[in-house]
């Protein structure tokens, strides 16, 4: 890897922070701020374009940073996405402080549960948007984006308000970078997952019992195999049966959040899985059986790259990167940092057609609104508020398959991206503020600070709607530019 | 205003649903005068049976409601009795989110669900008439509160934004239309913020003198009218009422919310003019309250309640198979027990509202929609 501790510093963000603390002293328009680069050409570059996908929004300082890594621009990206895929322990020291206030993000799962829901699931909700926000590894918190709709769980639903937070943190965030069959397994016997689809209800104590098949269809049609992936509804059936038993302690018992497996519950019958044998008498091993079944299943493989390639290439997914990071994945058995190499290192990625071309999630628009703007934010209740506004309030997407990741889906959300754009450039939400001025003279002025925010440099019809009377940042961040990435 | 095209144009059927909070009393809404268990279960609270609208051999109109008789005389309010939740539960918490919910394990709000699966909603396709959105527009794409929006950012600077960013949208492939909707939709509340609400066909909703709580229900009621006039695109709206929960000094709690209800329901209807019959009125609240009345003349938690449709192409009527009041046929501590599920009122008038499958909306509900 070859990354000294000083990169990884470097890269990390020394740059933002003495943006950040120029902003709290006050002092901005007198001190003559650093300008930070930003793209000069008039089509979106290589570099805005890793930038672009790899987090969520370019904040002032990151390209430099990343061109810094290397003379080469080619080299130089491929050590960013080096670091990013291999994030340290520490982050940036606004972001940490701000984490630090929210006491309950840290609780074991038992001890969650002496805390409101509605209080878990707000401090659950603001790290989010402070780390998407504010995070110098900035490629696993998409990541962590991607997982959390991949693997979603409604904290809405049962006992999970309280369970979430545990299944956020040792579940979706300890794995985000690491093997997909880690990733599955912490999934399968997460708290919060035998709740959401009522695996621990899932039993069979006697032949009259039929079990619960909630998961095992899930778990076949959006976590591994997809829904074409070539299982049958007999193959539900077993894959049920190989899952009875597995349950967790409900508030009322002592131990709360502990899982747990019930032999007298379970089936220990032989199961036929997608044309394999799992024999009998495998007790809690079946689980085991079962995710190295459908973990290395070639559908897994086609399922997850279609995921990834959706996300970081376009809503309709070139079937010639399906192939290449399918392949990746099977390869690597499940690698998910090789597979995201093998993606960004594909001729479809770096089309120049499809820069620019994907429209941001609400999540995503107003995480990269505040990263952009280098803005002070507590992640809220206002920003929440608009989230909810726009259907995407994390952790509560009502149906298992998660927020959609197309456009069509989100392009009734435009009044509240615009009055975000405005609020946020008139400082109107509360815990939040943005230094204009100072973010303008980084850019070098107007046409910089629309390079910054757009990508490239304004055409002719951005820089004429630059002098609206409702001030040059909140068009920009209003614009059709803006709402890609 | 020119023709915009906006998400319902040629399908401006619109649900709106007004939700009495706190457990609001189906014995005092709607009192079965004919039935003798209540005159004695009610000596104190009671209505007589001369006081009361009639509405059948059994069911009277309390006399607080008398705006909304005539509705039921000309067939354009259904009334349901003993309706609610199959849950046994009388918290006000569990009860209200498992009735927004549409089942104990559903993910997600019923009518957010109902949106998901109907499709087609845009800027301005789901609102909560007041500042919060509640839990059954949860998962709603677009989901917003109308009182929030009013309130934030106003002013030329917004209008001075809308100005750009239009000019910004018009030739781009993928955001134009959503952009003209969202435009559209910012204009109209735009003038319903400046010009403020005209009621047409001679409303009048409640003023400042008919008590805050019915003018500020009246107020909330007159903007979904005005939307639903407009065509902004609206597909659903929620209205709340608060504060029904009566355990106390029953009458100046239900008294007056229940002139709220009946004048600004009245009003809303006569606004819209034809346009009702088009328009989905349903009152609901998450329980009724306990037969007898209690010592401090209030009535505490119960099971069954009332629910009304209003509009909509409902046939009207009074609903229900009264188990009557019989001590043998209260439910626990005495109350009116759930004969009808609050899941098949709603299932039916879904069904004027699109093709969506009522096990889409209730999906752990097998819905036998009655017909109101």
């Amino acid at each position: 890897m070859g990354l000294s501790r000083r990169g990884v510093l470097v890269a990390g963000g020394a740059a933002v922070l003495s943006v950040a603390a120029r902003g709290r002293f006050g002092r901005a328009a007198a001190a003559p701020a650093p300008v930070f680069a930003v793209p000069s050409a008039t089509e979106v570059d290589w570099v805005e374009h890793v930038l672009g996908r790899c987090t969520f929004g370019v904040a002032p300082g990151d390209r430099e940073r990343l061109l810094a890594l290397a003379p080469r621009t080619e080299d130089a990206t491929d050590r960013w996405i080096d670091q990013q895929l291999a994030p340290g322990p520490d982050d940036a020291p606004e972001l940490t402080r701000r984490l630090g206030r929210l006491t309950s993000l840290g609780q074991p799962a038992g001890e969650l549960y002496e805390w409101k829901p509605e209080v878990l699931l707000r401090e659950l909700s603001s790290a989010a948007v402070l780390r998407a926000a504010g995070s110098r590894w900035q490629l696993r918190e998409v990541m962590v984006d991607v997982w959390s709709d991949h693997f979603n769980i409604d904290a809405s639903k049962g006992e999970c308000a309280w369970l979430k937070p545990a299944d956020d943190r040792e579940v979706i965030r300890r794995h985000a970078l690491g093997r997909f069959r880690d990733l599955l397994a912490a999934s399968a016997l997460s708290p919060a997952m035998l709740w959401y689809l009522d695996g621990r209800a899932n039993r069979r104590a006697s032949d009259a019992e039929r079990p619960n098949e909630n998961y095992a269809r899930e778990l076949l049609e959006l976590h591994t195999l997809g829904v074409d992936g070539g299982y049958s509804q007999a193959d539900v059936m077993e894959v049920a049966r190989c899952l009875t038993g597995w349950t967790v302690r409900d508030r009322h018992r002592f131990g709360k959040a502990r899982v747990e497996f019930e032999p007298a519950l379970h089936d220990d019958g032989e199961k036929r899985v997608l044309g394999r044998r799992i024999g009998p008498g495998g007790g809690p091993a079946d689980l085991e059986a079962l995710l190295d079944l459908v973990a290395a299943h070639h559908s897994t493989a086609r399922h997850v790259a279609t995921r990834l390639c959706r996300r970081f290439i376009a809503d309709v997914p070139p079937a010639r990167a399906i192939d290449v990071v399918a392949a990746a994945f099977q390869a690597s058995a499940g690698d998910i940092s090789t597979t995201l190499r093998a993606l960004f290192r594909n001729a479809e990625f770096r089309s120049p057609a499809v820069r620019r071309a994907k429209l941001k999630r609400p999540f995503h628009a107003v995480a990269s609104a505040l990263r952009s703007t280098g803005a002070r934010t507590d992640g809220g209740a206002p920003l929440l508020e608009l989230l909810r506004s726009m259907g995407q309030t994390p952790f509560q997407y009502p149906t298992p398959e998660g927020p959609p990741d197309v456009a069509g889906s989100w392009t009734g959300t435009m009044l509240w991206r615009w009055r975000l754009a405005l609020a946020l450039s008139r400082g109107e939400l509360a815990g939040t503020s943005v230094d204009v001025a100072e973010l303008t003279a980084g850019a070098g002025g107007l046409d910089g600070l629309a390079a910054h925010l757009l990508g490239r440099r304004p055409d002719a019809k951005e820089r004429r709607a630059l002098s609206a009377g409702s001030g040059p940042l909140a068009v920009l961040l209003a614009s059709p530019g803006f709402q890609r990435c | 205003m020119g023709a915009i095209a906006l998400g319902n144009l040629h399908d401006d059927r619109v649900l709106v649903t007004v939700f009495l909070r706190g457990g609001a009393d189906g014995l005092a809404l709607v009192p079965p005068v004919g039935d003798d268990g209540y005159h004695e279960a009610r000596p104190r609270l009671g209505v007589s049976r001369s006081g009361a609208l009639r509405l059948d051999g059994v069911f009277g109109l309390a006399p607080e409601l008398a705006e909304l008789h005539p509705w039921f005389l000309s067939g354009r309010l259904a009334v349901v009795h003993a309706v609610g939740l199959d849950e046994e539960t009388r918290s006000h918490f569990v009860a209200q989110e498992l009735v927004e919910r549409g089942g104990p394990t559903a993910s997600g709000g019923w009518i957010g669900r109902w949106l998901r699966a109907r499709g087609g909603g845009g800027a301005l396709g789901a609102v909560a008439a007041g500042t919060e959105v509640p839990d059954s527009l949860r998962g709603a794409p677009g989901a917003t509160a109308l009182g929030s929006l009013l309130d934030l950012a106003p002013g030329q600077e917004w209008s001075a934004l809308c100005a750009s960013v239009g000019a910004l949208y018009a030739r781009d492939a993928q955001l134009s239309t959503a952009a003209r909707d969202a435009l559209a939709a910012a204009g109209r509340l735009d003038s319903l913020r400046s010009a403020g609400v005209q009621p047409e066909h001679g409303a009048r909703y409640p003023s400042r003198t008919d008590g805050a709580l019915a003018h500020t229900f009246g107020e909330q009621l007159a903007r979904v009218a005005w939307l639903i006039r407009r065509r902004v695109g609206l597909l659903a709206a929620c209205v709340d009422l608060e504060g029904w929960d009566s355990h106390f000094a029953q009458e100046t709690v239900v008294g007056p919310r229940m002139r709220a209800l009946a004048l600004g329901l009245s009003a809303f209807a006569t606004d819209l003019g034809p346009q009702l019959a088009k328009v989905s009125v349903v009152v609901m609240s998450e329980f009724g309250r306990r037969v007898a009345e209690n010592t401090s003349l209030g009535t505490d938690h119960g099971r069954g309640g009332v629910m009304l449709v209003l509009g909509g192409g409902t046939p009207g009527g009074m609903h229900c198979r009264w188990p009557g009041l019989t001590a043998g046929q209260l439910d626990g501590p005495g109350d009116l027990p759930v004969v009808h599920d609050y899941r098949d009122v709603l299932a039916a008038v879904l069904a004027r509202h699109g093709a969506v499958p009522p096990s889409a909306v209730f999906p752990e509900h097998a819905s036998q929609p009655l017909p109101v």
